[in-house]
C-alpha cells in the first residue's frame, strides 16, 4: 500500500502554548486513522495544520510524497467535514452539494449527476429541495459528508462527526460512516474523543495528548498493548487500572508489592529485564483477568467492594492495597459471597509502566 | 415557541399600549389637515371639521397657495418680481412662504442614503475584521465606540471648526461624512454582534470548496447576516433622517434637512407654524414607514438573530 499523507515532524506553536509537538506518522492509502485524544490534545489543530485551515511553526506535511504545508487551502484535495456541519443554511441541500462543484466550474449537467449520485448515496436522494432548517441532525450530517465527497477528496478528513448526535442517531451514523469507508475506500482521518469510536472505525490509532503523539499503532495494539499509561487509562471501559509498587523476588517468583499488598508476576519476557527493587505500575485491563479459587498458582486476592451485573458480564470492584480496581469478569464467574476474590491477570496482556514516566518498560507484542 | 391563545386581557393591553406609542402619530398627521386657528384651541379639536391641505401645499407647492389666495409668485416675462402679497398660513410671509421644503426633502434623501451606504460598507468591513481576525486586538472596538461616549454638542463643535477649515459646512459631501463619522461606531458594533454570532467554520467550509477568504465573506457570510444587515441599514439610516445638531450646525443656505427646516417654520407673529411642521412630519416618516413595510420580515428576523442559536 502506498503511503498517502505523511506528517514530518509537524509542530504548531501559539506563543509558548506548544499545541502540537513535532508530530510525525504515516498513513496508508485506503486506510482509516483515528486521532485520539482528550480536549485541548492538539487533534484539532493537526487537522487544521493538514487541511491548510492552520500554518504549521515547523515541519511538513506530504500527500501522495508531495509537500503541501504551503499550499493553500481549498488547493490541497483534501475534504473537511466540520464537528458542527457547517452547513450553508441559506441554501437549499442540493445547492450545498453542489458547491464543491460550482466553485471549480463543473458544467451544469456532469454536477447535477455527482449531486444525485451523492445524495443517493448519502441517503438524501429526496431531499434535495430541502433548507437546512428543516432537516434533523443527522440529515445535516449527511449533507456536510455528502458536500465534501462530492469534490472526490484524495483523503477525507472528520472532526468530531459524531459527536453532536443522539446515542440512537450515533449508532446508526456509525454504521453509515462504516459503509462509506468501505464503499469508497477512502483515505479518512477521523479525529475523536471517544475511544468507542476509534476502535470500531479506525484500522489504525493515534493517541495524543497535550500535543505529543503518546502512540500510534494498529487499534488492537494500541489497546492492548498500550505505550504508556495514558493510552491505558483513556482507551478501555472501566480504564485499564495500574497498581503502583516494588519489584521483588521470593525463590523464582516475582512480585510486586504495594506495602504488603502482593501480586505475583507471571515469569514472561517483559518482567525477566526489570531489576528487584525498581518501581512500578502493573497495568492490567479491566476484562483480562479470571476469578480462580483462593490459592490458585499465580493469584493475587483483593477485597470485594461491589459488583455491577451487566447481563453476561458483571463489573467488579476490589480493594487493593490502598487503592481501588475494577474488572469486567463472566457474571457466572462472581462469587456468591462477599469477602475476597482471587484472580490471575492474563499472563501476555499484563504491563509494566515506569512508575514515575508512566512509559511502557518494555514493549510487549505490540512491536 | 407555540403561539399562544389570544385572551381578552393581553387583547386589551396591547390596544392600550397601540393607543399609548400611536397617539402622537395621529397628532400629527391630525394637526397636519389643520386651519391655523385649530391648532392650539381649546379645548382641542381632535379631528378637524375644516380640514385643509394648505399646509401640505404650504410646504409643497406654496405658488399654489398664493396663487389661490391673490398673491403672485410668478415672473413676469421682463424678469420682474411680484412680490407675495397675502399672508400664509398662520400668518407666514416671506422667505417661510415662497421657498418649499423641497430642497430639504431632497437634501435629507441624498445626505441619509449616502451616508447610511457609507456606514454600512465601513462598519461591515471593520465588524469582519474585528469579529474573524481579531484587528486591533481587545481595544480598538471600543475606541471606535469613544465617540459615542461625549454628548453630541462636544464633537459638534471640533466638527465645525474642521469643515470651516476644508471647506465641508454647507455641503453634502460634508454632511455625509459627518454622518457616516457619527454612526461608524453603531453599524459597527451591530453588524459584529451578527458576525459573532456565525460560526467561523462555516467559512471554512467554503475555503475548503475553493473559496478564498475574500470570497468566503462575500458570498457565505454576508448573505447569511442578510437580516442583520438589513436591520442595521434601517436602524442607521432612521438616525440619519433624524438628526437634528449636525445638520443644523454644519448647513446654512446650500443645503438643508427636514429636521432643520421642521425648526424653521417658525412665523414671527404667531410663534411655530404647528400644522406646517405637522404636515412636513408626515411628509418625512413615509419613507421610513414605506421601507419598514417591506423590510419587516427581515427586521425581526436581524433584531432577533443574536438570539436564536441555531
Amino acid at each position: 500500500m502506498a503511503i498517502k499523507l505523511e506528517l514530518i515532524k509537524l509542530r504548531k506553536e501559539y506563543g509558548s502554548l506548544i499545541a502540537v509537538d513535532d508530530v510525525s506518522l504515516q498513513v496508508e492509502e485506503g486506510e482509516t486513522m483515528a486521532l485520539l485524544g482528550p480536549s485541548g490534545c492538539g487533534k484539532s489543530t493537526t487537522l487544521n495544520m493538514i487541511v491548510g485551515l492552520e500554518l504549521p511553526t515547523s515541519g511538513d506535511i506530504l500527500i501522495d510524497g508531495q509537500s503541501v504545508a504551503k499550499t493553500p487551502v481549498g488547493r490541497r484535495n483534501v475534504g473537511l467535514v466540520f464537528q458542527d456541519y457547517a452547513v450553508f443554511t441559506h441554501m437549499t441541500v442540493r445547492q450545498n452539494i453542489e458547491y464543491g462543484l460550482r466553485v471549480r466550474k463543473v458544467a451544469r449537467a456532469e454536477m447535477n449527476k455527482q449531486v444525485d449520485k451523492i445524495a443517493s448515496f448519502v441517503g438524501l436522494g429526496d431531499k434535495l429541495r430541502r433548507k437546512p432548517a428543516e432537516l434533523s441532525a443527522s440529515e445535516l450530517q449527511r449533507v456536510a459528508i455528502g458536500r465534501t465527497l462530492v469534490t472526490n477528496p484524495q483523503i477525507l478528513l472528520l472532526d468530531e462527526p459524531l459527536s453532536n448526535l443522539e446515542a440512537e442517531m450515533r449508532h446508526q451514523m456509525r454504521r453509515e460512516l462504516h459503509r462509506i469507508q468501505l464503499e469508497t475506500k477512502q483515505t479518512i482521518i477521523y479525529v475523536t474523543h471517544d475511544q468507542i469510536e476509534a476502535l470500531s472505525l479506525a484500522h489504525r490509532i493515534a493517541v495524543m495528548n497535550l500535543g505529543v503523539l503518546q502512540q500510534y499503532d494498529t487499534a488492537y495494539n494500541v489497546y492492548h498493548y498500550p505505550r504508556s499509561t495514558f493510552v491505558g487509562s483513556f482507551l478501555g471501559n472501566p480504564p485499564m487500572n495500574f497498581i503502583t509498587g516494588v519489584v521483588k523476588s521470593n525463590g523464582g517468583q516475582r512480585y510486586l508489592d504495594q506495602n504488603g499488598a502482593i501480586i505475583p508476576l507471571p515469569p514472561s519476557k517483559p518482567l525477566t529485564a526489570v531489576p528487584d527493587g525498581k518501581s512500578v505500575k502493573v497495568g492490567i485491563r479491566a476484562e483480562t483477568v479470571d476469578v480462580v479459587p483462593a490459592g490458585a498458582q499465580g493469584a493475587f486476592s483483593a477485597e470485594l467492594l461491589a459488583v455491577e451485573p451487566q447481563g453476561p458480564e458483571a463489573v467488579i470492584t476490589a480493594k487493593f492495597g490502598g487503592g481501588t480496581i475494577k474488572f469486567v469478569v463472566p457474571t457466572s464467574a462472581v462469587p456468591k459471597s462477599t469477602g475476597h476474590v482471587s484472580l490471575v491477570p492474563h499472563a501476555n496482556l499484563l504491563a509494566l509502566f515506569d512508575a514515575e514516566s508512566g512509559v511502557r518498560l518494555m514493549n510487549g507484542a505490540g512491536s | 415557541m407555540p403561539p399562544k391563545k389570544f385572551t381578552w386581557y393581553n387583547g386589551i393591553g396591547l390596544t392600550l399600549a397601540l393607543i399609548f406609542a400611536l397617539f402622537p402619530v395621529f397628532w400629527m398627521v391630525s394637526t397636519s389637515f389643520k386651519p391655523s386657528n385649530e391648532w392650539v384651541k381649546q379645548p382641542p379639536v381632535w379631528i378637524s371639521g375644516n380640514a385643509t391641505v394648505e399646509n401640505y401645499l404650504t410646504i409643497l407647492w406654496p405658488s399654489v397657495l398664493l396663487e389661490k389666495r391673490g398673491g403672485l409668485t410668478q415672473y413676469t416675462e421682463e424678469g420682474e418680481q411680484k412680490v407675495a402679497e397675502t399672508t400664509g398660513v398662520g400668518g407666514a410671509v416671506g422667505d417661510i412662504l415662497i421657498k418649499s421644503a423641497w430642497q430639504a426633502i431632497w437634501g435629507s434623501i441624498i445626505i441619509s442614503v449616502f451616508a447610511t451606504a457609507l456606514s454600512i460598507i465601513v462598519g461591515l468591513m471593520a465588524a469582519l475584521s474585528i469579529s474573524r481576525y481579531r484587528f486591533g486586538g481587545n481595544t480598538t472596538p471600543f475606541f471606535i465606540l469613544s465617540g459615542r461616549m461625549f454628548p453630541p454638542i462636544a464633537i459638534a463643535i471640533p466638527f465645525v471648526v474642521m469643515f470651516s477649515d476644508v471647506g465641508a459646512t454647507d455641503t453634502y459631501w460634508g454632511l455625509i461624512l459627518a454622518y457616516a463619522a457619527v454612526t461608524v461606531p453603531f453599524s459597527t458594533w451591530m453588524l459584529k454582534s451578527f458576525i459573532d454570532d456565525l460560526p467561523k467554520e462555516i467559512e471554512e467550509a467554503a475555503m475548503m470548496d475553493g473559496l478564498s477568504r475574500w470570497m468566503a465573506h462575500v458570498k457565505i457570510t454576508i448573505p447569511l447576516i442578510k437580516g442583520g444587515i438589513i436591520a442595521t441599514t434601517l436602524f442607521i439610516l432612521i438616525l440619519n433622517w433624524s438628526e437634528f445638531l449636525f445638520a443644523l450646525i454644519l448647513t446654512y443656505t446650500k443645503v438643508a434637512t427636514i429636521p432643520v427646516q421642521l425648526a424653521k417654520y417658525f412665523s414671527a407673529t404667531e410663534g411655530a407654524l404647528y400644522g406646517v411642521q405637522a404636515a412636513l412630519a408626515t411628509v418625512s416618516i413615509v419613507p421610513l414607514v414605506i421601507i419598514g413595510f417591506f423590510i419587516q420580515k427581515h427586521l425581526v428576523r436581524g433584531l432577533t438573530l443574536g438570539a436564536i442559536k441555531r
